[in-house]
């Protein structure tokens, strides 16, 4: 896995005054209110909320999987709300990792084959794809998983494969959405260590959602979301 | 790992689901085997028929009698190498009414001289002219009737009625093979004299129709219009034709049977790709979050409706060759043999087509496809964040 070209400290997501308005009917439910936000390459944040309080919408709107209804999202020097649907899935399949809560590995794949699954949109051969995903799963600790099913692996095990899966393209952000939130303490301690490695390692720029306040402690900066503001 | 392997792989997520539906793919794919070679084999016996040999029939209709002394004014039209003649007797086994043969009273002299590709032992031959009541039997039906040589055989007929105290007896004296796959093995052939001696008087000297062997059979066109022209002043005129247009003629009148299974075996894909369909859209459905995932990772709509298409056409694909590949034991050696052996005058010929298959295969290519139509729509339609929500 190779580092940035860009070095630490620049800003590679700069939110500004963005909002988002869900409609249902007539009915309207503003769920985000002007937000600015600036996360330099790099860090690893921590967003952190009660539930309704606007997170994972402040998520999906970084990882390019919804548009905002006010304002700019602009991510890795892109402006991402001005790109259409198709543009966007190609953008994110270079720029963004995506880890979630319940690990979202395809059982009919094993280990290797699901970190494989997002080299598929790339054009590398079957053998360079295959190379990139054993050395993300030598990354995440797992090089003697390689052909194992997500049912044969721990939870832990699971996460981490999610993990080499969210790194295996070498994106420059990576979304965490309650990454522990489906582990016991030894396991999430593990999956942390671990991010905070590909920050410190590899200069990810790691954001993450999430309940759990230990979780929180291990990011560099924790930011607090409540009704729709950053506080 | 590939797209195609993907979809492949979807497939065995719940293999008891996926082994069903295959397995209905497999009995639809045999299902129209065995309807298109019923058409198939219907239709070939008509056109294996000898090309040089002519029949000639009342030009009313067929079950309608011709003058026996017509005989003798065909055989010598020029360009006819022999003629014959043969009544239908419409006979059966009164203690085996079940079982379906054709049974002809025949001109016994001239009778293998047309039919070339019947063969019989030379001694049972000349045994069978000496005897008035003797009977010629086909291997087949002496095999499944235990008929064997000597054997006294008394048979009912339904055009032709016997008093109790003189039935319609006959003594096997020959069995015939056949050298062509066109010859029913199962046909009771018997003296044209011992049933015109016991007819009424009003019936006598009637043939129900002349079957004739021409020296060119490109001129076959040519000698039946000679043959009609020379009873066109006559009260009973005639229509004479090749014996593979007299045989499709007739297989006209069961055109509506045919056109039925025809649409039958079409409706049998129809189904096929209904469950397909289902087990597909099935899958999809329990699969949601997943699509949602791929999306996520930046994979577009149209990747995923290749997915969903890709995993039906793996599904019709399998159960097509499975299909095909079970069609051939079951069908050519299995159903195929014993019509061939017992329903011999329908199906002489009775295999699966090269071309059958491929078209099989085809539809189960096609099908899957378009049944995979709807779910690969529903998934392009996906929101991405509802998707990821969506918890089976």
């Amino acid at each position: 896995m190779s580092s940035e070209a860009t070095q630490p400290g620049d800003i590679v997501i700069r939110l500004r005054g963005v909002g988002k308005t869900f409609h249902r009917g007539s009915e309207s439910l503003r769920v985000l209110h002007e937000l600015d936000l600036d996360v330099q390459r790099g860090a690893f944040e921590a967003l952190m909320g009660p539930s309704g309080s606007g997170k994972s919408t402040l998520l999906n709107l970084i990882a390019g999987l919804d548009h905002p209804s006010t304002g700019s999202v602009e991510v890795c020097g892109q402006r991402v709300d001005q790109l259409n649907e198709g543009q966007l899935a190609k953008w994110r399949a270079s720029k963004i990792g995506f880890v979630f809560q319940t690990y979202n590995l395809l059982p009919v794949l094993r280990a290797v084959e699901n970190v494989e699954l997002p080299l598929l949109l790339t054009n590398f051969s079957a053998k360079q794809r295959r190379e990139r995903a054993e050395t993300a799963l030598r990354v995440v600790g797992l090089s003697d998983r390689l052909e194992h099913y997500p049912r044969q692996l721990s939870g832990g095990q699971e996460q981490r494969v999610a993990i080499a899966r969210a790194i295996v393209t070498d994106p420059e952000v990576i979304v965490a959405d309650e990454p522990t939130g489906d582990l016991d303490r030894a396991s999430a301690d593990d999956v942390l260590t671990l991010l905070e490695r590909l920050t410190k390692e590899m200069n990810k720029t790691i954001v993450m959602v999430t309940h759990d306040p230990v979780a929180a402690e291990r990011a560099s900066i924790i930011r607090r979301l409540d009704k729709g503001s950053l506080k | 790992m590939n797209t195609l392997v993907l979809s492949a792989r979807n497939l065995s997520r719940n293999r008891f689901r996926t082994g069903l539906t295959v397995l209905g793919v497999v009995v639809a794919m045999l299902a129209f085997l065995a309807l298109r070679t019923v058409i198939y084999s219907w239709t070939v016996a008509a056109e294996v028929a000898p090309k040089d040999r002519l029949v000639t029939r009342n030009k009313v209709t067929f079950i309608m009698p011709l003058p026996k002394h017509y005989v003798e004014r065909v055989k010598q039209t020029p360009g006819v190498k022999a003629t014959t003649f043969a009544n239908w007797f419409g006979g059966r086994d009164p203690n085996n009414e079940r079982e379906m043969f054709s049974t002809l009273a025949v001109d016994t002299n001239t009778i293998f001289e047309v039919y070339t590709e019947m063969k019989v032992p030379e001694e049972q031959l000349a045994t069978w002219k000496q005897d008035r009541t003797g009977a010629i039997v086909g291997d087949v039906i002496a095999k499944k009737m235990g008929w064997k040589l000597g054997d006294k055989v008394t048979l009912i007929s339904g055009i032709y009625f016997a008093p109790p105290d003189s039935p319609w007896t006959f003594t096997i004296r020959g069995i015939y093979a056949a050298t062509a796959r066109s010859v029913d093995r199962s046909t009771f052939m018997f003296h044209w004299n011992y049933l015109n001696d016991r007819v009424p008087e009003i019936a006598r000297d009637q043939a129900g129709w002349l079957i004739s062997r021409v020296t060119d059979p490109s001129q076959t066109a040519n000698i039946s219009q000679a043959i009609d022209r020379m009873f066109d002043d006559r009260d009973i005129q005639t229509a004479s034709q090749d014996e593979r247009s007299f045989n499709a003629s007739f297989l006209a009148s069961f055109s509506a049977v045919l056109k039925a299974i025809d649409i039958v075996s079409i409706v049998i894909l129809c189904i096929m790709m209904l469950v397909l369909g289902n087990t597909i859209a099935m899958g999809v459905r329990e699969r949601t979050n997943e699509y949602g995932v791929l999306r996520a990772l930046g994979f577009s709509r149209n990747y995923l409706a290749t997915l969903v298409v890709g995993e039906s056409v793996s599904a019709g694909i399998v159960g097509g060759v499975a299909g095909v590949a079970l069609a051939y034991p079951l069908i050519e050696n299995g159903i195929g043999r014993w019509l061939e052996e017992n329903m011999g005058m329908y199906f002489p010929f009775f295999r699966i087509a090269p071309g059958t298959a491929l078209l099989a295969l085809a539809f189960a290519v096609t099908l899957s496809a378009v049944a995979a139509l709807i779910p690969a729509w529903r998934v392009t339609q996906l929101d991405v964040i509802d998707a990821l929500r969506r918890v089976e």
